[in-house]
């Protein structure tokens, strides 16, 4: 039995998901360069351990995602003389409306500098288009937690975005 | 007051949607759709007699590498060897030579060395494009080869 996707169905696929793999990836790596190779590597793994050819869980992505991001965080760590603070983003997170260009902006810039503790739920949740538990099991934290610090975070991210608008 | 804004807040957050990948990027992934193979998944070493202890501690991880090799290469089609394709441009004239290596995807295995410490192996799929030509005789041989990468991790250097 053929156990791969065909073609189109990995296509398919990836044109629903792979926009909400980069920007969880883009938050976690300090490149897009980092990003995109961190998205490429959690897919494949993601499908291969899911092993029957069906498309894997969205958090068995994005938690496949995170623990590479950890890794490769870790590496980098070990070198000297590599960049310290997150990266500002050269990259557009959003894809906006003329209307919403400010917005999208506003919204960027403020995710950036929310904490990782709280962007990642945000994200996950808002975008990922995941559950409390879901989120959860990806961060490896009770789902209790992953709701408070989801209020949490839309309320600092809030009034991050209003700072940038003023 | 401060939910309801938090609330308003929260959909225009869902107006926006995460970008598109750029294409190019897009197209590398479209690329390395996974073929038919699952993570291979490693079971526990056996302990060994004491004796034996020191020298299986390098010789396990070689064998796992090893078997994963070869589990790996029983799921490829017959590689057709470049050598012969080589033959059959050279009998005359100058060979020119080009490899160009492509990473199609990465995974890792884990295994436990008998002393109950974790091994990562870090598996990378390769692919070689090697083009072999002969301009004298007008001679032009394209291979494409895979080709499996592993590298053992001990854990505490993560």
């Amino acid at each position: 039995m053929d156990e791969s996707p065909t073609q189109a169905d990995w296509r398919r696929w990836l044109e629903d998901h792979a926009p909400r793999f980069l920007l969880f990836a883009r938050h976690k790596a300090r490149s897009e360069a980092d990003a995109q190779d961190l998205v490429q590597e959690a897919v494949i793994e993601a499908w291969r351990r899911q092993g029957d050819g069906s498309p894997p869980p969205l958090p068995l992505v994005f938690a496949t995602l995170r623990r590479r991001a950890i890794d490769l965080a870790r590496s980098e760590d070990r070198r000297a003389g590599r960049e310290q603070a997150a990266m500002e983003p050269a990259e557009s997170w959003f894809d906006a409306g003329v209307e919403d260009r400010e917005l999208k902006q506003s919204i960027q810039h403020a995710l950036s500098r929310l904490p990782e503790r709280y962007r990642e739920v945000v994200t996950l949740k808002i975008w990922g288009g995941l559950t409390f538990a879901a989120i959860a099991d990806v961060l490896e934290i009770p789902a209790n937690t992953a709701a408070s610090r989801y209020r949490h975070g839309l309320a600092e991210l809030r009034k991050l975005a209003k700072t940038v608008l003023t | 007051m401060n939910e309801r804004e938090d609330e308003l807040f929260e959909l225009e957050l869902l107006r926006l949607k995460p970008a598109e990948p750029p294409a190019d990027f897009l197209a590398r992934l479209t690329a390395a759709r996974p073929m038919a193979h699952s993570l291979p998944t490693i079971g526990q070493i056996t302990a060994p007699p004491d004796r034996w202890q020191l020298l299986l501690r390098w010789l396990a991880p070689a064998a796992v590498a090893a078997v994963i090799a070869a589990a790996w290469f029983a799921g490829q089609p017959g590689p057709v060897s470049p050598a012969t394709s080589l033959q059959a441009a050279s009998p005359s004239g100058t060979n020119q030579v080009e490899i160009d290596r492509q990473l199609v995807s990465t995974f890792d295995a884990v295994a436990e060395l008998p002393g109950g410490e974790p091994v990562r192996f870090r598996c990378r799929e390769w692919v070689d494009d090697v083009t072999v030509r002969n301009t004298k005789q007008g001679v032009e041989v394209e291979q494409r080869e895979p080709r499996l990468e592993v590298v053992p991790i001990r854990f505490e250097t993560y």
